[in-house]
């Protein structure tokens, strides 16, 4: 038995730890690390009308979360499931970040106040579509794993 | 179903790759849009005052800006909208530079038509409001918007009339001097005929007179101005009453009300 869960442990469990971390770690700096390094050094925080360090890292912490969840539950229902949820979850984060697709801030220059007003809601449908797309995805995944599990035949 | 997952991946991964390709390559074209802007200039015209405000905008982006929309709305202290004037560019396509000047006049004629002689009596200020509209990469619509108080400096600032001295001209007639004195505080000289007109209280026309004067922007002016009056009407001027100002310039004619007495 004790050889068993070993045998588990390191032909199933280690592979998959091992991949969720390196899935993990490439999402971290794809999602944080290269958004930061296309915003010029030396930008003062006061020009950007929001503070994007910050909500970099949370989508980062999104990002990574999900990238590893859904590498340790890989072809499972649950790996199904965070996959709708991280669809779900990147869809709300982004209406919430974006007030919809609208940006409106209101800048200080010298004396007087500007307003500026930033319409992304034609990226934000394109993030809108990309979920969908991936929540379908998931969807017939599960569909898949559950058919498989019904008609597997136990010889047993 | 394999095949449906699989195209739904493919699917995904291209749409992401364009959503991260406009994105990055969104920032980096506007990072490079250089937008000059010119000090703005407030020049008399034929009409009254113009306002030029000159730009430049070079797209060195991937994406074309389109539907460039300057315009401004100009409105007095109480509301009233004065001018509204707007300057569209259609299009600025990537690596290429447009300069263009918004300029828009307030008429003087325009504004004095309208029953503002406090504005010709009294410093004010204007507030003039600036909404700039365009569509980046056809695609995101951005607006900016501010507005600013330019100060209204009156032609006939502090306008005085002081005391109407009354002296015998001949059998028939008295000759009045009436001391006036304002500042132009406005940018225009302030050049034409001032007529005045006197009323009795029960509006009756007793005397008047006019006089040519010029005085250019920041100046006072001080003179006494003549008229003549029948003896019988000379006890009607020396008591209280109603005084009719025109003033006429080749361009535009304002008249207002004074109390005298």
């Amino acid at each position: 038995m004790a050889e068993l869960n070993a045998n588990f442990v390191t032909k199933t469990v280690l592979p998959r730890v091992l991949k969720a971390t390196v899935w993990g770690t490439f999402t971290f700096v794809m999602v944080y690390y290269l958004p930061l390094m296309l915003i010029p050094q030396g930008l003062p925080q006061n020009i950007l009308p929001f503070d994007y360090a910050t909500q970099l890292i949370q989508f980062a912490a999104i990002a990574v979360f999900f990238a590893v969840v859904g590498q340790l539950f890989s072809g499972t229902i649950i790996g199904c499931g965070f996959g709708i949820a991280r669809a779900l979850v990147i869809i709300a984060y982004f209406f919430a970040v974006s007030d919809g697709g609208v940006f409106s801030v209101t800048l200080p220059v010298t004396e007087v106040t500007v307003n500026l007003t930033v319409d992304i809601r034609i990226l934000l449908l394109m993030i809108v579509s990309v979920n969908l797309f991936d929540i379908a995805k998931n969807l017939l995944e599960a569909i898949a794993l559950l058919t498989e599990k019904s008609t597997d035949i136990d010889l047993t | 179903m394999k095949i449906a997952i699989r195209m739904l991946s493919i699917a995904t991964i291209i749409l992401w790759i364009v959503i991260i390709l406009f994105s990055v390559t969104a920032v980096y074209s506007v990072m490079n849009l250089g937008i000059n802007l010119g000090e703005v200039q407030m020049l008399p015209s034929s009409k009254g005052i113009t306002f030029s405000f000159p730009f430049s905008i070079t797209n060195n982006g991937y994406y074309e800006l389109a539907d460039l929309n300057l315009t401004t709305r100009v409105t007095d202290s109480t509301g009233t909208v004065l001018d509204l004037t707007e300057t569209f560019v259609p299009s600025i396509p990537r690596g290429t530079n447009v300069n263009a000047t918004h300029t828009f006049p307030i008429d003087l004629d325009a504004i004095l038509s309208m029953d503002q002689v406090p504005l010709l009596l009294n410093d004010s200020s204007f507030n003039v409001e600036f909404f700039a509209g365009l569509d980046f990469a056809r695609a995101v619509p951005v607006q900016i918007s501010t507005n600013a108080t330019i100060p209204w400096g009156a032609p006939f600032a502090h306008f005085s009339v002081g005391r109407i001295s009354v002296f015998p001209h001949n059998s028939t007639h008295g000759e009045a001097s009436i001391p006036v004195s304002f500042e132009n505080h406005a940018i225009l000289d302030i050049t034409g005929t001032l007529k005045l007109e006197f009323y009795t209280n029960s509006d009756e026309q007793i005397a008047s007179g006019m006089t040519t004067i010029s005085v250019a922007p920041q100046q006072s002016y001080s003179d006494r101005i003549l008229v003549y009056t029948r003896q019988q009407d000379i006890s009607k001027l020396t008591g209280s009453g109603n005084m009719h100002m025109i003033f006429e310039t080749p361009v535009f004619t304002v008249e207002w009300w004074e109390p005298y007495g």
